[in-house]
């Protein structure tokens, strides 16, 4: 599965541009604690939280995540939306809860 | 390959930055064709190091060296210090301040995670500096297949 797969279904938008958009997905991690995520986080996972800053990107960089969603309609800064965009790492937005968007991955075929 | 060996500079509270030095170390470690879990493994350690001396410390350096034996690296800053280290190595203990938590930091696990992924950690701290010495073991598993 792709990240471009996610973008499949009306609960997930992009707020990056299409850059990184066929990185595959391996599995999901939420945390908004950053060293939970490097503690326990693993490649290709995708990133749920709701921090909204430039640290969550380099953490996401440096454990090659697939991509990182934005629960709650968090607003992302402009600054991190370029930032994402030059590490080519696909920032997803939803309205939806942290825990029904893990729900509506793994009905969308993301497992673990 | 050479050896090969490498001094940053770490700003206090610089956290838009934090993330330098295991970034490049990461770069680094990739040229020189080790596995992918090697580089996650090292990467880990010296990105949790970093954060600590961002967060915590009034700034300081970090020393890079990469043998055909070990990769190690070297964090010394010019303090506070840690007061009390037997807690500061205690899962979920911390000290940090609101600035860091609000930045997704300050969870308690920075030691004990720098201390589960390397082989060799050495902490020791006084009013005038903290020195964390942390080493990764290189072995013929640690290289790409």
């Amino acid at each position: 599965m792709k990240v471009k797969d996610i973008l499949q279904s009306s609960e997930f938008h992009l707020i990056s541009n299409e850059s990184g958009l066929n990185k595959e997905v391996n599995g999901i991690f939420s945390s908004d604690l950053l060293s939970h995520v490097m503690g326990f986080a693993g490649e290709n996972n995708i990133l749920i939280t709701v921090l909204n800053n430039i640290n969550v990107l380099g953490v996401a960089s440096l454990l090659d995540f697939s991509c990182v969603i934005f629960p709650h309609n968090v607003k992302v800064n402009e600054s991190i939306i370029n930032k994402a965009n030059e590490l080519e790492i696909p920032l997803i937005g939803t309205s939806l809860s942290t825990s029904k968007s893990v729900l509506s991955l793994y009905k969308l075929g993301v497992e673990d | 390959m050479e050896n090969y060996s490498k001094e940053f500079t770490i700003q206090r509270n610089d956290i838009g930055n934090a993330g330098t030095v295991s970034s490049l170390t990461k770069r680094e470690l990739k040229r020189r064709g080790f596995s992918r879990e090697f580089v996650k493994t090292v990467t880990i350690g010296v990105y949790e190091a970093e954060i600590n001396v961002v967060i915590h410390s009034y700034g300081g350096t970090a020393l890079l060296e990469i043998t055909d034996d070990y990769v190690q690296i070297t964090f010394k800053d010019t303090g506070p210090g840690i007061e009390n280290i037997e807690n500061a190595m205690t899962a979920g203990f911390s000290t940090a301040s609101s600035y860091a938590i609000e930045n997704g930091f300050g969870a308690g696990m920075g030691l004990p995670n720098i201390k589960a992924v390397s082989n060799e950690m050495d902490l020791s701290s006084s009013p005038s500096g903290t020195t964390l010495r942390i080493r990764f073991n290189i072995c013929s598993d640690c290289y790409e297949s």
